[in-house]
């Protein structure tokens, strides 16, 4: 079986390239990439001239919400909706039911993602700190990296006691584990809904302070600072985390932060009349926090864009938007967004934007994935975007089953149109379908 | 047929025509005569929270005007069994109601009950967001003892960030034309009022100077022993309105406050039972409103251009 990918522009930030040019999938593995690709005998080819070739796109921050929560997404259902958003890679947040705290776990879930029948896409699982997610006993981490964890996380449950958070670092550190940092001090937001400003102060909704997030960014980069362990900070959204991210990058911890699109594109306002698909944590802030975070995003200070995909039951957000849960399913809009708001602005070339989201993201963590470099990754790991394509985001299109979304209705520039996980593993209704020729007998 | 949420959503013609509806009820009740109530009804009174003066206050409103009250309490019923507010919302539909009362302790909540409910829902109070008859009752009490709402100066005291009374009197007052000052410590006043109709004054004293009109505030006590707010005592001697710190108010200014009092805490026993006093006539003029507000959630709406969704300040 021999792809190729023909005339496109190939975008690779592992290697500085962006040119037009050619892929070659041959057996599942990359065996050329460049202008001149030397091919006379492909089984099936894509016409490409106009759209991207990219690395397959990695998200750090997924949750698949399986075990325990089948009712909003599972492992099947996520990674179909990865692979139609242009992700080869995804990594899966701990705070399942039960959370991710012991290597059974670990195993459960790469069983269900390599299944035959599940998305395609890779899940990298990421294990608790703690026991339980209580913020209390730090888990027997060497083990769960043995079991295949890529990081350790407290999303979902941030860990309140910095003595913790400590010891969780040092023993990071030792066996070379990355933390994936929830920055959020509950004494301060437990309460809130929706960001802590006019808008709260309108609706007679309990605010979330700015400082909530940014105290325990500042907590966790000093942690990091001191004990040299390499944190990540999930999703920051106010203009005070990621001044206190460049700081710490400056004074030399091993920091790295990550953004999600609709912290680059909405405020608060956008709640209007207490809409609950607009209800995030950390939520939407105001127009300064993200002209700000534009600029950290252009400047390197932001590392790389995250989904956050947070998909719910319709169930769970029919209700007072107070008790509505917080985040939205994201897997699917994530690249339409950036594309749309970032790219299509002005605020990153295209290169960087993969960047972005596939070989920073990778880099991070140490994944073999956001490279077209043959051999750099275990199976080819490709995407290709096209960047013009008008489309309109349909909750009831989508794969996954959350259909709680701040985008249902916005109209994007730009869509992953194939994923290819080895082989190909998703093709865009919209891909337009004389590109593609196959001469298999 | 319509929803009434949030006076933030009104118009001054609605306002003034709910108000001018209620004088003549009012009018109509006190001289024995019958009033102008349209078909007869039968709502659902739908009470979350508990709250029994602005739940006899619908009653009392309902009777007057021959409708029929069906009472669904927060206690005791499905609403404690887990269902959601949607299908409890949906069963009360079916169950033939024509419309819907309710309070709920979810700033929001009343909005979602209308999308669902697909008829009239009157807010009896949403949260911290809005309780649009308590302010109708207000504005009713004031042009009693005032001729106009426009150009009067309003002082609105206390715990203004947690207060629904506070967010619909102040978009009331404003759309009728007062000034309207929001006095407190800043515990108890919300950090960003941009959106918020209203001056901030953390002095009482400057913030009543020359008021025509002084809306005392309900303090929660539970607030106060958490030590989420100033203390009681603390309260008192900095914010409390009575003799001696209404000097700085106008000589004819009234005094009101939604009920039930923290009596010495927000008005000492003087200023409450006084002559500037307001309070049982707001009690009085609360069933007048909610007939018309009743009235007026059944009528058809002008056939003016779609409502503008968000208010401007």
């Amino acid at each position: 079986m021999k792809t190729l990918l023909k005339n496109g522009r190939l975008l690779d930030p592992s290697q500085d390239l962006d040119t037009i040019g050619s892929l070659l999938i041959e057996d599942a593995q990359i065996t050329q990439v460049g202008p001149e690709v030397e091919l006379d005998d492909a089984t099936e080819v894509y016409d490409c001239e106009g759209l991207w070739i990219v690395p397959g796109l990695v998200d750090l921050h997924t949750h698949l919400r399986e075990p325990g929560e089948e009712h909003r997404e599972t492992i099947k259902t996520g990674t179909m909706a990865a692979a139609a958003g242009g992700f080869t890679n995804i990594c899966c947040m701990p705070n399942t039911t039960p959370p991710l705290d012991n290597p059974a776990l670990v195993d459960f879930i790469m069983d269900k993602a390599s299944a035959p029948d599940a998305g395609g896409a890779f899940v990298a699982p990421v294990g608790a700190l703690t026991l339980g997610q209580k913020g209390e006993t730090v888990c027997d981490l060497a083990a769960l990296k043995k079991a295949g964890v890529v990081a350790a996380s407290d999303e979902g449950g941030p860990i309140q006691d910095s003595a913790v958070m400590l010891r969780a670092m040092e023993y990071c550190l030792q066996i070379d584990l990355p933390i994936l940092a929830h920055c959020d001090d509950l004494s301060l937001s437990r309460a809130g809904a929706m960001n802590e400003g006019a808008t709260s102060a309108m609706l007679g909704l309990p605010g979330m302070p700015r400082s909530a997030e940014e105290i325990m960014v500042m907590r966790n980069c000093l942690l990091s600072l001191h004990t040299g362990c390499r944190i990540h900070i999930l999703r920051v959204s106010t203009w005070g985390a990621v001044e206190m991210v460049r700081q710490a990058k400056y004074l030399g911890a091993p920091v790295t932060c990550e953004i999600c699109p609709h912290h680059l594109c909405l405020t608060d306002e956008a709640v209007g009349e207490f809409n609950v698909n607009f209800k995030t944590t950390p939520p939407l802030r105001t127009q300064v926090d993200i002209d700000i975070l534009l600029q950290a995003l252009g400047d390197g200070t932001i590392d790389c864009i995250a989904s956050d995909h947070s998909p719910y039951a319709p169930y769970e957000v029919d209700v007072p938007f107070e008790e509505a849960p917080f985040g939205m399913s994201s897997l699917e809009s994530t690249l339409g967004a950036v594309l749309t708001h970032v790219t299509h602005k002005g605020v990153l070339s295209p290169l960087e934007t993969v960047r972005k989201l596939s070989t920073g993201p990778a880099q991070i963590l140490g994944l073999e994935a956001g490279t077209l470099q043959p051999g750099g990754t275990p199976v080819a790991q490709v995407t290709v975007i096209d960047p013009s394509l008008q489309w309109t985001y349909d909750v009831n299109r989508t794969f996954s089953k959350g259909k709680n979304s701040a985008f249902h209705g916005a109209s994007f520039q730009g869509k992953a149109v194939a994923t290819f996980c080895g082989t190909e593993i998703y093709r865009d209704p919209l891909f337009d379908e004389t590109r593609y020729q196959s001469v298999l007998p | 047929m319509r929803s009434l949420i949030a006076i933030r959503h009104l118009e001054r013609e609605d306002i003034s025509g709910i108000l001018e509806q209620a004088k003549q009820m009012k009018a109509a009740i006190l001289a024995g005569k019958p009033v102008d109530s349209g078909p007869p009804r039968t709502i659902g009174l739908l009470f979350f929270e508990n709250s029994t003066r602005t739940r006899v206050s619908f009653e009392q409103a309902a009777s007057y005007l021959g409708f029929r009250t069906v009472n669904f309490s927060g206690s005791g019923s499905s609403m404690r069994k887990g269902e959601t507010l949607k299908d409890t919302i949906l069963t009360l539909k079916h169950e033939r109601l024509e419309g819907v009362v309710m309070r709920h302790w979810c700033s929001g909540s009343a909005s979602l009950a209308a999308r669902h409910f697909e008829g009239p829902v009157v807010n009896a109070g949403d949260g911290q967001h809005e309780h649009p008859t308590q302010a109708l009752g207000d504005a009713l009490t004031i042009l009693e003892r005032k001729e106009t709402i426009d150009g009067l100066r309003v002082a609105i005291v206390g715990d203004v960030a947690h207060s629904r009374v506070a967010r619909s009197n102040a978009w009331l007052l404003h759309r009728m034309g007062a000034e309207v000052r929001f006095v407190g410590p800043r515990s108890l006043i919300p950090g960003h009022t941009a959106k918020l109709p209203g001056e901030t004054y953390y002095d009482l004293r400057n913030g009543i100077s020359d008021a025509d009109v002084v809306m005392c505030l309900r303090l929660q006590r539970e607030r106060m022993e958490s030590g989420h707010s100033v203390s009681a005592g603390e309260y008192r001697r900095l914010y409390q309105v009575n003799r001696s710190t209404l000097r700085a108010a106008a000589p004819d200014v009234m005094v009101m406050h939604p009920g039930p009092i923290n009596r010495g805490i927000e008005l000492d026993d003087l200023t409450a039972d006084g002559h500037a006093s307001a309070i049982s006539d707001q009690v009085t003029n609360g069933i007048f409103v909610r007939m018309a507000a009743l009235r007026w959630v059944f009528s058809e709406p002008r056939s003016a251009p779609a409502k503008k969704k968000e208010a401007n300040v």
